[in-house]
């Protein structure tokens, strides 16, 4: 895929800083929140080409789009939560809803729909879940029934329920998933067709400014030319297809709203004065509800940018990925978020705040495009397969590269992360001799070691660079430190979880501690608060007090 | 007519911080942003370029990274973009700059209205834009607020002390512009910003303008930077609290004390 410049996408995200900071100040949005009320003129302005734009970053250059990439997308969706996930879902309503045309249309039915979005401004729906049917899709009931005409099918018939749909009662239009005689399928329905009807708004406990409802179909006709690719079928291919995708968007959200509440906690730490001295300067504040979460962020911030430009080097699926950093970004987003209101103490708990409502509004991201339970499931089903591939070799040779770097570049956490991928391997191995995945419970725990580890590895490799990203608004030796608290984390929880997890599931754990080499995880605790009080002073360094 | 605009990408001053020990400037991690008066400056131009179909040419010096604020000026709707880039540039004060960017300016050909902000917010010298007309012999007016034409007749609004100046010129004239009110900084939509890379964006260096290197940078600049240095910090008020004849008693005490009023 595409990618934009590094001076036009600053650009980008610097107008859509300003048309938040203008367009929508805080008050509004609590107003807004308050009602429960989605902002239709503000979307509209923010899909206007005169004033943003935003939803062409998904439309290619020649159905009069920007051809965003991967990496910009993500970092437009980061920018979106950071001004409100409400406004940033019914954005991201657009860009999902559009992805079956990106996947699967024809070259006429793209270019028919996609200027059409492009030019009218028009908002889209997704319309994949059910009442029954979740990220369990082949439980599908919607059907669609051919309409036949002399012999030829000319369109279908479209009956069935949709449910959660963000963007459901406003969107101009609907891509439906639908059962059709070969198979889930993809249709394009518009708004005003006979038979076809929004539900009411729902009263949702965060996000509120996103407009979700269910969709009624009764006996709705679609004509034939707007079954997406012009075949039944391909429906959960199409939808498969653009998962590591569209979880890396939703990662983006959790990061977003995530380093927002972080940066709220951070000023407000220097001001708030607590025996003398700001809440910043106390260990006991910092240590616990503020460096261990900024750490973990910046850790899913690497994880997310190296899926991206795998995704934009041309790589495709790569759905464990997507899945470890939706998972990591968003729950550490959410405890984030959490821990936000609690940095902020009584101010943090009422509205006059803006931590309270992201807090509200962030744990959606740990529930839709595939709730952080499924990303468990689908993280160790991903390197289940790989472990049993290379014979428990795949985190092995991996924790040899991470040694390897670690004789380069020491200091970035490296030999941690090698620790915390041997002890995963071990871990892996063992639960194979010992057949333990049959619990379901040893599986998704899984899945949750995996994605420390990996984004451990992930980050230090990042540390490790000679120049940064543009995202990252820290030095090198803030950064680093930052690597080594994650890296000392992981390898920590993976041992004495992994650990746990075997001898609470087999009758006995083997030799599995030598395995993991505890005696190295605990000596590499070492400096670990250094390495916290470094971080809480850059923090405060980095995110003023207003 | 043909318009040209002198930009310059400067520090966001909101987030500048001066390294007490050093006096410089702490540049790290502090965005960049196009001069605000300079914003105002090219919005001045590209309403009449709307009005009357000027071209609108932008011209800026800087390092390779200020290459930002002329793409941003192209989505804005400038027609063509310059960035004078070149070591030998480097340490110009606002001379030695003029010099470069006068060279600019006369490589692109004649230049009807030339716009400029009246002063960069990190420098505030005001001395650029003068200086520019300086170095090409044409006349200037400063401190406008709206600029409009009338045929070869170029009207210019002037700021003063308590009121206005109308102000006529003939081309070619330079023109500074305060951040008046006419127009509000705007910023490039997203197609906005694609559709700017097709625009003509040329990076010249000293030798492409002919600016010769002994009045360029430092050598080429009659003056220079001594220190910067962040005014001394206020020392604490004293507080009085009593009644308020209480407060006048202590306060005329104080004054008398410190010698400010008399016995």
């Amino acid at each position: 895929m595409a990618s934009i410049d590094a001076i036009s996408r600053g650009l980008m995200l610097d107008s859509l800083k300003e048309y938040a900071k203008r367009r929508i100040p805080y008050d509004l949005l609590r107003e807004l929140d308050e009602k429960n009320e989605f902002p239709a003129d503000i979307l509209k302005e923010m899909y206007d080409p005169e004033i943003l734009g935003v939803h062409l970053l998904m439309i290619p250059e020649e159905y009069g789009g920007v051809s965003g990439g991967t990496y910009d997308i993500y970092r437009v969706c980061e920018q979106l939560a950071r001004i409100d996930l409400g406004i940033a879902t019914g954005v991201f309503a657009t860009f999902l809803g559009t992805d079956p045309l990106n996947v699967g249309g024809t070259e006429e039915q793209k270019e028919k729909w996609l200027t059409r979005i492009a030019k009218e401004k028009l908002l889209v729906a997704y319309g994949a879940t059910e009442p029954d049917a979740g990220s369990d899709l082949v439980n599908l009931r919607t059907r669609a029934e051919h309409v036949v005409k002399n012999g030829k099918i000319v369109g279908y018939r479209v009956t069935g329920n949709k449910q959660w749909i963000s963007n459901g009662g406003v969107a101009d239009l609907y891509t439906i998933l639908a059962m059709a005689p070969g198979g889930p399928s993809w249709f394009l329905v518009e708004k005003g067709m006979e038979g076809f009807s929004p539900n009411k708004h729902e009263d949702k406990h965060g996000i509120r400014l996103s407009n979700t409802a269910g969709l009624s179909l009764d006996n709705v006709y679609v004509p034939a030319e707007n079954l997406i690719g012009m075949e039944e079928g391909k429906g959960l291919l199409q939808a498969q297809a653009v998962f590591g995708y569209t979880r890396l968007m939703v990662a983006a959200f959790g990061l977003g709203a995530g380093t927002e509440a972080l940066e709220q906690a951070v000023r407000y730490s220097q001001q708030r004065i607590q025996a003398g001295t700001p809440l910043s300067e106390k260990q006991g504040y910092t240590h616990k509800l503020i460096v261990p979460h900024a750490c973990r962020l910046e850790a899913a911030r690497s994880y997310i940018e190296y899926t991206a430009g795998r995704l934009d080097g041309g790589e495709h699926g790569l759905q464990t990925e997507g899945a470890i950093a939706k998972y990591t970004a968003t729950e550490g987003g959410n405890r984030m978020a959490e821990d936000a209101v609690q940095a902020l103490g009584g101010y943090g708990y009422t509205k006059d705040f803006p931590v309270e409502k992201i807090k509200r509004d962030i744990k959606i991201t740990c529930i839709y495009e595939g709730t952080s339970e499924i990303m468990e499931m689908t993280i160790y089903r991903g390197r289940w397969q790989e472990h049993l591939k290379t014979r428990g070799r795949y985190y092995l040779d991996q924790a040899d590269q991470l040694d390897a770097l670690h004789a380069q570049v020491p200091g970035v956490g490296a030999h941690a992360a090698a620790l915390a991928l041997r002890a995963l391997g071990a871990i892996m191995e063992e639960c194979r001799v010992q057949k333990l995945t049959r619990h379901q419970h040893v599986t998704f725990k899984l899945g949750r070691l995996i994605a420390d580890a990996e984004v451990a590895a992930c980050f230090a490799r990042a540390a490790a660079q000679q120049k940064y990203g543009e995202t990252v608004r820290f030095d090198k030796d803030a950064w680093q430190a930052m690597a080594r608290v994650f890296a000392r984390e992981a390898a920590l929880s993976t041992a004495v979880q992994g650990l746990a997890l075997v001898l609470g599931a087999a009758d006995q754990a083997g030799n599995l501690a030598d395995a993991m080499n505890l005696e190295a995880v605990q000596a590499e605790q070492k400096g670990n608060v250094a390495d916290m009080d470094l971080v809480a002073a850059k923090l405060k360094q980095t995110f003023k007090a207003k | 007519m043909n318009i040209a605009v002198l930009i310059k990408q400067v520090p966001d001053s909101t987030e500048v911080k001066i390294n007490p020990e050093t006096g410089t400037l702490i540049r790290a991690g502090v965005p960049s942003i196009l001069n605000p008066y300079d914003h105002y400056a090219l919005e001045a131009a590209l309403e009449l370029k709307r009005k009357h179909n000027f071209k609108v040419t932008v011209v800026s010096m800087g390092p390779p990274q200020a290459k930002a604020v002329v793409q941003l000026a192209l989505a804005l709707g400038a027609d063509e973009g310059v960035l004078l880039s070149d070591m030998a540039f480097a340490g110009s004060d606002t001379w030695a700059t003029s010099y470069a960017l006068a060279k600019g300016i006369k490589k692109l050909g004649k230049m009807d209205i030339i716009f400029a902000g009246m002063q960069a917010i990190d420098g505030d010298t005001a001395q650029t834009g003068p200086a520019v007309a300086q170095q090409l012999g044409i006349p200037q007016i400063t401190f406008c607020e709206h600029v409009e034409v009338d045929g070869r007749r170029i009207l210019a609004r002037k700021q003063i002390d308590g009121g206005h100046e109308l102000l006529e010129a003939r081309p070619s004239v330079l023109i500074t512009m305060i951040m008046g009110k006419d127009w509000a900084p705007k910023h490039p939509s997203f197609p906005a910003v694609h559709a700017s890379l097709k625009k003509p964006f040329h990076v010249w260096s000293a030798a492409d303008v002919g600016a010769e290197a002994q009045y360029l940078g430092l050598k080429g600049s009659p003056t220079q930077v001594n220190k910067i240095y962040p005014p001394p910090q206020r020392e604490k008020a004293a507080m009085f609290s009593g009644s308020g004849q209480q407060g006048v008693e202590k306060i005329l005490e104080v004054l008398k004390a410190e010698h400010f009023i008399g016995e």
